[in-house]
C-alpha cells in the first residue's frame, strides 16, 4: 500500500467492512484528495494547523486526534482508500497486462503515450483485461 | 521519446484564477498537454546552478540569467497553490490541484519525464526570507508529490526563487503568494 492510502491509517480499519462492500470504481488522486479536502478540511484546519500532506503528517495528525475527527471525515478516508488502491494497482500492472495487445496491435508504435493512444483507439480489438486496466488506471 | 504534438492554447491564462475557480479550470488533461509538448531534447539544466543564480540574481529578470534562460524555453505550466501566510502549509482548498498534478505525472504521456518545481513568494519580507520560504514551499510540493501521491522523487527537482521572477501575465498582487511553476526537464533516465 503506498501513497495517499497510508493516510487512512487506523481510520481505515474502522470502516473497512463498509468500504469493502461498496463496489469501488477507481478514482483519481485529484478526486480522492478533493473528497478528502471537502470532508476533512475543517478537521485539518482545526486539528492539524500548519501541517502539510507530505510524509503522512496529515494522516498521522488525524489519527492522533481520532476522537475529535468528524465521523464523515473518518469514513471518507476509508472509502476513498479502496478505489485509489485499485487505480494504483491498474497503473502498476498496465504494462504487463497489456503487453500482448501492445505487441499484437500496436507493434512499431514508439513512446508510452502513443502506445496508450493506439490501444485506446483499438479498444474493440484488444483484450478485456487490458481494456479494464486502462479504464481502471484512469487513462480514458 | 514521447513528445505529443497537442495544440495547446492559453493554459497559463486559465490558471490565474482564484483557488476554487481554479479547481475547475486546471484539469489533468491540461497539465498533460501543457507539460508534454517538449519538442526535441531538453537542454541540460543544473538545479544547483539555478539555485545559485536565483540567490545571486537579485533584481534581474529570469531571461537575463544564463541557466534560467534555458529553463524558460522548456514546456511549463503555472499553477496556484494556496499556502497559509508565511508558511509552507498548503490549504486544503489546493489539495485538488496537487492531486491533478500527480495524476498527470502518473500518465504514460508524462511518466518518462522529470520535472522542476519552482516556488515563488510575495515581495513582503526580506529577500533572504522569501528565498528560503519559496525553497521550502517548492520542497513541500516535491515531498507531497513523492510521498502522498507516489511520484518517484528522483523525477522531481525543487527550487525557490523568492520574489525575483514575476510570471508574465499574472496579477502580481493576487497571485504572487501562491504561484508554483512546473517545468518539463526532459527524459528521465533512471540511475543504473
Amino acid at each position: 500500500m503506498r501513497g495517499v492510502w497510508r493516510l487512512t491509517g487506523a481510520a481505515a480499519i474502522v470502516v473497512i467492512a463498509w468500504a469493502g462492500a461498496a463496489k469501488a470504481d477507481t478514482i483519481s488522486y485529484a478526486d480522492a484528495i478533493t473528497v478528502l479536502a471537502k470532508d476533512c478540511g475543517a478537521d485539518i484546519k482545526k486539528l492539524c494547523k500548519g501541517l502539510n500532506l507530505g510524509n503522512n503528517r496529515i494522516a498521522d495528525c488525524l489519527a492522533q486526534n481520532a476522537g475529535k475527527v468528524s465521523p464523515t471525515c473518518t469514513s471518507t478516508l476509508a472509502s476513498v482508500a479502496a478505489s485509489i488502491q485499485k487505480r494504483e494497482q491498474a497503473q502498476t500492472t498496465y504494462s504487463k497486462v497489456c503487453a500482448t495487445d501492445m505487441a499484437r496491435r500496436c507493434n512499431g508504435v514508439v513512446g508510452d503515450g502513443y502506445i496508450l493512444a493506439c490501444l485506446a483507439k483499438k479498444q474493440k480489438t484488444i483484450s478485456a483485461q487490458c481494456n479494464q486496466t486502462i479504464s481502471d488506471a484512469g487513462w480514458r | 521519446m514521447i513528445s505529443r504534438k497537442i495544440a495547446l492554447a492559453g493554459f497559463t491564462a486559465a490558471l490565474l484564477l482564484p483557488a476554487l475557480a481554479l479547481a475547475q479550470q486546471v484539469s489533468e488533461q491540461r497539465i498533460i498537454n501543457g507539460l508534454g509538448k517538449l519538442q526535441g531534447a531538453a537542454p541540460i539544466v543544473d538545479v544547483e546552478l539555478l539555485r545559485q543564480e536565483a540567490m545571486n540574481g537579485s533584481g534581474k529578470q529570469m531571461s537575463g540569467l544564463p541557466n534560467w534562460s534555458k529553463v524558460a524555453r522548456l514546456p511549463q505550466m503555472v499553477v496556484e497553490i494556496d499556502f497559509a501566510n508565511d508558511s509552507v502549509a498548503i490549504e486544503p482548498e489546493s489539495y485538488r490541484t496537487l492531486g491533478m498534478i500527480a495524476d498527470a505525472l502518473h500518465h504514460p504521456n508524462l511518466w518518462a519525464y522529470k520535472f522542476l518545481v519552482v516556488g515563488h513568494t510575495s515581495s513582503t519580507g526580506t529577500d533572504q526570507h522569501n528565498l528560503d520560504l519559496s525553497q521550502q514551499r517548492a520542497d513541500a510540493i516535491k515531498e507531497i508529490l513523492s510521498t502522498t501521491f507516489a511520484v518517484d522523487p528522483s523525477r522531481l527537482y525543487a527550487v525557490g526563487v523568492g520574489e525575483y521572477f514575476p510570471i508574465e501575465g499574472s496579477k502580481s498582487e493576487a497571485a504572487n503568494n501562491r504561484r508554483v511553476q512546473l517545468y518539463n526537464l526532459g527524459v528521465f533516465t533512471r540511475k543504473p
